[in-house]
């Protein structure tokens, strides 16, 4: 695993099951759901739909939290 | 050295007050020296008023023990300023009411970090007349002026360099309010906090940490500013040593240890033009010291920088994923090891060896028993340490923050913001695992792997007295 300078984050915006949005972060979509996967159960990350994503800049968090869930 | 005290029936000269928030007592019977600290924030924006020809009094929530006695001190003016952070929003919000109270068409404008972060929040609170969103160096002067002419909501507008702020006038900080606080206070600079001597002069040199850990995000909400010339920087040192005589400085910069080009330039002229070369804390990352070590080293041994602030946080690569920290498990290990290393080499010419700083998060939702173990084991790594322990605060503003809010596993609400260490924040997390743990209970599992020598670094119940606010 390489730090900040060597391997940037990004910040992701996944669509829930119920309508709502879940924010993760990491390298890329994919290591983003990994590191949901660190603190979210089974059940609730069976509710984020995988590949309904949208890329944000953490300069538009809060535009992004009332639709969180 | 200058003592003041400041008695709550003095004379009041201006039809404007500053309120200072914190908690009730702080400047009265502290329990710590960082109750004390004054807000940059307040003696920056006082400072514009003044030079502006706009006299403000100021009171504080520090100074007083009861809101009663605030009441009687903020009756007959017309305005009201507060800069309003996520933990004294409770009080900032008391505070207001009050104001209201005793001077039903007196206007209150507030600002701050909580206003920039959670508008929704303070637009909830009637008494509250201007928030102000953002940095408030620019709007300050016309929003005092003619108030009527804003909206509710502002934004704010900042400098765009840190070299157009003016020296803060630190006489228009609030002035310790017992008799017994104010003999060590060292008014208008800082109290001692336990390792620099005193007095000590708290200091901005950059404005910002440009990461994205997600327990704080403050990069989100303030724009990039240029970092303050080095030379106005120590020449603000000079001034304060030549009037009041500093002893140590605390650099407050979220960042210390960025912009190579800057620090350079710092190791070059500190140790030359300031009156002393006065020890100080700074923070720094473990991963721009694994960048840049060998800058690292020379701030160490050629500047006094004495006491390193770094956002470890956990000692499990799990962990600072999920916090997003973008440092690792062997950052932390090359920072421990490096700053070990040139402790035991200063030690060794009789010189005052640095210490850490050292930041840590417990209580993180995802965090297993043995994610913990780790963190504690890397604390005991650390030959000289002050640790600072809290557990993870899910702050509205920041992305993991606003997230675990929307997933109803905050135990924080806007009624209860604060920074008493030892309460419970999220749902589901173990704290009582955490007591145990920071009372010594699993010593024999942090202690896996440890040699004898550190092993024996940190006591039963050691780490329990290091609890702090967060």
């Amino acid at each position: 695993m390489m730090s900040s300078f060597s391997n940037p984050h990004y910040m992701y915006l996944f669509s829930l099951t119920n309508g709502k949005h879940k924010l993760a972060y990491g390298e890329s979509p994919e290591d983003a759901l990994a590191i949901l996967s660190i603190r979210l159960t089974p059940q609730e990350m069976a509710e984020i739909i995988r590949d309904d994503y949208i890329k944000i800049s953490q300069r538009e968090l809060q535009k992004y939290a009332k639709d969180l869930g | 050295m200058t003592s003041s005290f400041s008695l709550p029936w003095s004379k009041k000269k201006a039809k404007i007050v500053w309120i200072d928030l914190g908690d009730l007592g702080d400047l009265v019977h502290p329990d710590g020296p960082h109750e004390q600290w004054q807000d940059h924030g307040l003696g920056l924006l006082r400072t514009i008023l003044h030079q502006n020809g706009i006299i403000t009094d100021v009171v504080s929530t520090r100074a007083v023990t009861s809101w009663d006695q605030l009441k009687k001190q903020l009756a007959g003016y017309d305005m009201a300023l507060m800069n309003v952070r996520s933990y004294t929003f409770p009080a900032g919000r008391k505070a207001a009411e009050i104001f209201k109270q005793v001077n039903p068409h007196g206007v209150v404008s507030a600002g701050g970090m909580h206003a920039t972060v959670a508008p929704d929040e303070m637009l909830k609170v009637p008494y509250f007349d201007h928030i102000c969103q953002g940095p408030g160096e620019k709007v300050i002067v016309d929003l005092v002026r003619d108030p009527g002419a804003f909206p509710r909501l502002i934004q704010g507008v900042g400098a765009s360099s840190m070299a157009e702020w003016p020296m803060i006038d630190r006489t228009l900080w609030p002035k310790p309010a017992s008799r017994r606080v104010s003999r060590k206070f060292n008014w208008p600079l800082e109290p001692e906090c336990g390792w620099g001597p005193p007095p000590v002069a708290t200091i901005l040199t950059s404005r910002v940490c440009p990461w994205q850990c997600v327990f704080c995000n403050e990069n989100s909400y303030i724009p990039n500013m240029g970092r303050r010339p080095v030379d106005a920087v120590i020449e603000e040192l000079n001034y304060l040593d030549d009037h009041y005589g500093v002893g140590s400085i605390v650099i407050h910069d979220s960042m210390f240890f960025q912009n190579p080009s800057w620090l350079r330039e710092w190791i070059a002229k500190y140790p030359r033009d300031a009156n002393k070369p006065w020890p100080y804390w700074a923070a720094a990352r473990s991963d721009t010291v694994r960048q840049w070590p060998d800058l690292f080293e020379a701030l160490i041994r050629e500047t006094g920088w004495n006491m390193v602030s770094i956002g470890f946080e956990s000692g499990s690569d799990r962990i600072l994923r999920l916090l997003n920290k973008e440092c690792t498990e062997d950052d932390n290990n090359f920072t421990i090891d490096l700053v070990n290393r040139v402790g035991d080499d200063m030690a060794r010419q009789g010189k005052e060896p640095p210490r850490f700083w050292a930041n840590i998060m417990l209580g993180i939702p995802g965090e297993t028993h043995e994610d913990a173990f780790q963190t504690m084991r890397m604390l005991k790594r650390m030959k000289r340490v002050y640790p600072s322990i809290s557990y993870y605060a899910p702050y509205p503003g920041s992305a993991l923050g606003f997230q675990i809010i929307a997933e109803g596993k905050s135990l924080m609400s806007m009624e209860n913001y604060h920074r008493f260490p030892d309460d419970e924040k999220v749902k589901g997390v173990d704290y009582n695992f955490y007591r145990e743990l920071l009372a010594g209970k699993y010593d024999a599992e942090v202690n896996r792997g440890l040699s004898a020598e550190e092993t024996r670094r940190g006591y039963q119940g050691l780490y329990a007295q290091t609890l702090t606010k967060a």
